[in-house]
């Protein structure tokens, strides 16, 4: 496309490179505050002392966990869904795609009273299942939306070929679906992952146990563990961003095609 | 899955009804009596009332940022990669775990004093958190902050379909870059905006995180959200009944935002003739 601003003085260009930079300071500002404070007093020394409490090794591995799992459960559900719904007669399939849609709309902070008291009937607070089950409900609306308009593009010919050929239904997902969905598919998977590894309330609810708390909740943690030491509380926000800093530099084109996939609906 | 969410929106519905603190074995019925008291409850309408504003600001500051910032890269300045790269991590990462750090940059003796006061400014430096009157414009930013880069990514995706042709024509009968900007782009991204304020509005009536974790609703309820107050009733206060019924209107709320929105971009389709 054709520069939507067209500078052609390299006065109006400087002036537009100046404006750019203007406009980004705002955003940068917090992000040095961050690394900044968390190397103020003892400098190096507070990374140190963050890790010789020795928990965050606990804490990102069951963040790895959850992440994981949340993303296995919410792919494999998210494609049976997305083709049932596109290209399978199911009785009344509209009604319950119409129900899922509503979901959309759900804020946790509404189901944390019935889910606590549901994870305790079944006896599952306080393990990872209590926030992956949820986590997961919560995603699939979005991820099932967006994976079905993907799937309505596949044609149906290549179905009706492969049932001629006596391709099962199962073949058919194995063989088409998965294979082709690639790039839904992987924007499913980064929304989720962002959305696991961020979510905040749900663990903070729903499991008690250090053992098993996520990386969320660890500047809570560090900010009564050094009463209040600021520097070390930064320290430990910059060590559990850096993964996801790192994780969307890495794959900087998928994380913004898959944010942006879930949101233009 | 859907069925937990469902259960759970049942269940909710069945403790609204309840006079209960979510541990003792005899909850009492009280019919509507919750949903009466939420009607004459002054917090309520005044974290309502939030959510109001807090809607208008963000989305349009959001809107206005993203728009302008994805013309501007749009527009072939250098290092465009860096630029994008700095309005987009903010996205990634969580708003819990930034909280400690935007707690520490306002507050009395925080960053942005500090700043303020090496730029000649220092009449404006102020105990940001501490105050009510501050409080909100400092949950806004944070919020704008965090999500801008979605915005801008959309925009900048959404323009990259604007067909070239229509630009260079409005250039050749003499548009200036303003006016191409008005009547060509921003029209040519309108379903990018409507889907957006789709987004905000439900984001806005689901707000918990940040102000939860930068202010706590304080002070003085100053940033009380809907799903702050129903976790501060739910959860610390135990009063399970009255958290339930207020869950139910927030969900009641957040239907119709969406219903809403989707039913005012259809009418403007329809005028338009899209």
């Amino acid at each position: 496309m054709r520069a939507v601003f067209e500078a052609r003085r390299p006065s109006a260009r400087l002036l537009l490179q100046i404006l750019v930079t203007a406009m980004v300071i705002p955003y940068l500002f917090p992000l040095v505050v961050m690394v900044q404070g968390s190397l103020a007093g003892e400098g190096w020394g507070n990374y140190r002392a963050v890790f010789e409490v020795g928990t965050i090794g606990t804490f990102f591995k069951s963040s790895v966990i959850i992440s994981v799992s949340t993303i296995i459960i919410v792919y494999v559900l998210t494609m049976l869904a997305a083709f049932g719904f596109s290209k399978l007669r199911v009785r009344r399939k509209e009604v319950y795609f119409w129900m899922i849609l509503a979901a959309l709309t759900l804020p946790e902070v509404v189901l944390l009273t019935p889910l606590f008291a549901t994870t305790l009937a079944l006896g599952v607070y306080d393990t990872y299942w209590a926030v992956v089950l949820p986590l997961a409900a919560l995603q699939i609306p979005f991820t099932v939306l967006i994976a079905r308009r993907f799937v309505d593009g596949v044609p149906d010919a290549l179905f009706d070929a492969a049932r001629i050929d006596g391709a099962s239904t199962f073949t058919s997902f194995r063989y088409i679906i998965i294979p082709m969905t690639r790039p839904i598919g992987a924007a499913i998977v980064v929304l989720t992952l962002i959305g696991s590894w961020n979510a905040y309330l749900l663990p903070l609810v729903l499991i008690q146990d250090p053992a098993q708390q996520t990386v969320t909740l660890l500047p809570q943690f560090f900010v009564s563990q050094f009463s209040n030491d600021q520097t070390k509380v930064l320290a430990s926000a910059v060590i559990t961003a850096i993964p996801e800093i790192v994780a969307y530099l890495c794959l900087q084109g998928l994380f913004e095609r898959g944010l942006a996939a879930g949101a233009v609906k | 899955m859907v069925g937990i969410l469902y259960y759970c929106i049942g269940e909710t519905g069945y403790l609204s009804t309840l006079d209960w603190d979510g541990t003792s074995p005899t909850p009492t019925s009280v019919g509507l009596q919750n949903y009466q008291d939420i009607l004459v409850d002054p917090i309520f309408w005044q974290a309502i009332w939030h959510t109001v504003v807090f809607f208008l600001v963000t989305f349009t500051a959001q809107t206005a940022i993203g728009f302008v910032f994805a013309a501007l890269l749009h527009s072939k300045v250098k290092l465009a990669t860096v630029y994008k790269v700095i309005v987009f991590t903010p996205v990634v990462i969580a708003p819990a775990t930034m909280a400690p750090v935007f707690r520490q940059m306002f507050a009395a003796d925080g960053q942005l004093n500090w700043f303020l006061d090496h730029v000649g400014l220092g009449f404006l430096s102020q105990p940001w958190l501490a105050q009510s009157s501050t409080a909100m414009p400092v949950i806004m930013f944070i919020t704008v902050w965090n999500f801008t880069g979605l915005t801008f990514v959309l925009y900048y995706a959404a323009m990259g379909q604007i067909d070239p042709e229509v630009l260079e024509a409005a250039r050749t009968d003499g548009a200036s870059n303003l006016r191409t900007l008005v009547s060509i782009v921003w029209p040519g991204v309108r379903s990018t905006t409507v889907a957006l304020a789709m987004l905000s509005v439900i984001g806005a009536l689901k707000t918990f995180d940040i102000p939860y974790l930068v202010t706590i609703g304080g002070p003085n309820y100053a940033t009380e959200f809907l799903g702050t107050y129903i976790y501060r009733i739910s959860i610390p206060s135990a009063h399970v009944g009255y958290g339930a019924a207020l869950s139910i209107m927030l969900l009641v709320l957040a239907l119709l935002g969406a219903i809403a929105v989707a039913a005012r971009s259809n009418r403007k389709d329809g005028e338009s003739g899209v």
